[in-house]
């Protein structure tokens, strides 16, 4: 079995988090889903996971996206980040700030998301064969 | 500075719950306590904002450094603000000397900000900047001071309310918003009431040894539980200190304010029906009046209060509330299963729907 890209979607509309787990899960990645930052964090403490993508909204109950973007930042540097928001400006800024990747504003287009992905990644590996 | 320290290092009290609610909380201070990222807690007053921010400031890497206090609705806005940043000798009359403000003293560690709703705008935006910079000056300086403070902000305002009315900078809830901490009141998580019994009984009666506090009887815990403590935890705390002097948890119960036990017995065969039925001529006189507080705001001019008061928009109110409660209270004995709640009530599906939806009746979380 070829390794296959592991993405982390967090997103407090549970509608949105199954449409997002079925798309990335068809277009050959391995998803895992969670419903607020908090759920996220402990995701990705639980050392059996690992991830390449984090795709995260920004508003959301308890650690906002910001919130989880900056402990990701911190703890997992290699991970890339993705940041969603339908709220304005204010916390699109915030998660930049935070050093997200991307910041795109709702609505979203999947294979837009995906392709962003996509691209994400490959730097990722570039950089990872220039360093070896 | 120390003195301030070691103040707070007595007056920590732990998260007292065993509620789903306060239990994710306690596992969110748990996972957040370290990152330093602000945060904003939220939730009715006595609920226990300050026990939140003190629980994150122990468990944290800064719980050796000062926990600072400032309640931002308690001082005028220019005092606030030579609170807050400090003066320069000379900065205003009455300056004579130095003073260092709390963000100094919270340097390394806590800066606790309590009613953030209540700030001023003026003060919002200098706070802004502050959050976003990391840097301050004092009033009359101009020097800039680097500054490393844990902010956490606690208010009893719906922020997104204040908002919408401008009277909260956008910018600068986001800014704080960036770990939410919501405590529910008591009366949406009434299996914490019985452990705070406990341990505030436990508590005052090491600390006042002389005075016999009880248990309550299991009926009366019943009442207790169903009581809505409007006060939250804080009213429930006096409840326990007034009952280790009075000994009696019925004299205790009795003396809560009626019309919300009203509320919340109604549904109970009129138990107290007795009771509240005499209720406005006895002992309270102003109870009348603040029954209609409730509705009305009392302290405009009896002009605007004239045009405000309607009996059809009162009873609107009043009835509102109590459908509220009975509708709380309905869905939380059935486990919040919707449909039986709705049968219980005789009312259709949709309408309870409807009607949850427009009182912003919620399950805990």
């Amino acid at each position: 079995m070829t390794d296959l890209n592991r993405v982390l979607i967090v997103d407090d509309n549970k509608d949105i988090l199954s449409t997002f787990y079925e798309f990335f899960n068809s277009m050959n990645y391995e998803v895992k889903t969670a419903v607020d930052g908090l759920a996220a964090l402990k995701i990705l403490k639980d050392k059996s996971n690992c991830f390449d993508c984090l795709i995260t909204d920004l508003v959301m109950p308890n650690i906002s996206g910001v919130g989880l973007i900056a402990i990701v930042k911190k703890e997992f540097p290699d991970m890339k980040i993705i940041a969603m928001t339908g709220y304005g400006d204010q916390p699109g800024a915030l998660a930049s700030e935070a050093e997200a990747d991307i910041v795109l504003f709702k609505p979203i287009d999947l294979f837009k998301i995906e392709n962003t992905v996509s691209k994400l990644l490959s730097e990722n590996s570039d950089n990872n064969e220039k360093h070896d | 500075m120390l003195k301030q320290k070691n103040e707070n290092k007595t007056m920590t009290t732990p998260l007292i719950g065993v509620s789903k609610s306060i239990l994710k909380i306690k596992e969110l201070i748990h996972h957040v306590a370290d990152t330093c990222l602000n945060v904003l807690i939220t939730g009715e007053t006595g609920v226990g904002k300050e026990v939140v921010a003190q629980c994150l400031y122990i468990e944290s890497e800064r719980s050796s450094k000062n926990f600072v206090k400032i309640n931002c609705a308690a001082l005028p806005e220019t005092l606030l603000e030579s609170e807050l940043y400090g003066y320069e000798k000379g900065a205003f009359t009455g300056a004579h000397k130095n003073r260092s403000g709390k963000f100094q003293m919270a340097d390394k560690g806590v800066l606790f900000l309590d009613e953030i709703g209540d700030m001023p705008l003026a003060l919002q935006s200098k706070m802004l900047h502050v959050l976003q910079s990391g840097e301050f000056s004092p009033l009359g300086s101009e020097q800039e001071f680097k500054t490393d403070v844990w902010v956490i902000a606690a208010t009893n305002h719906n922020l997104e309310d204040s908002m919408a009315q401008k009277r909260f900078r956008e910018d600068l809830f986001y800014r704080l918003n960036i770990i939410k901490i919501e405590i529910p009141p008591l009366r949406k998580r009434k299996e914490d009431i019985s452990p705070l019994i406990e341990y505030y009984l436990r508590l005052y009666k090491s600390e006042y040894p002389g005075n016999h506090g009880e248990k309550p009887g299991s009926d009366t815990l019943t009442k207790l539980i169903n009581y809505p403590w409007p006060g939250n935890v804080r009213q429930l705390q006096n409840c326990i200190k007034k009952q280790m002097i009075l000994k009696s948890w019925e004299k205790i119960f009795d003396e809560l304010p009626k019309e919300e036990v009203k509320l919340s017995t109604s549904t109970k065969k009129g138990r107290k029906s007795k009771k509240t039925k005499t209720l406005p001529d006895t002992k309270n006189a102003d109870t009348p009046a603040s029954i209609i507080s409730e509705f009305v705001d009392l302290s405009t001019s009896s002009e605007k209060l004239f045009e405000d008061i309607s009996l059809k928009k009162i009873k609107k109110l009043a009835s509102d509330k109590v459908e509220k409660e009975v509708i709380y209270f309905v869905l939380d004995k059935v486990g919040w299963n919707r449909s039986r709640a709705s049968k219980i009530l005789k009312v259709s599906y949709k309408t309870l729907l409807y009607k949850m939806h427009e009182f912003k009746v919620l399950p805990p979380v």
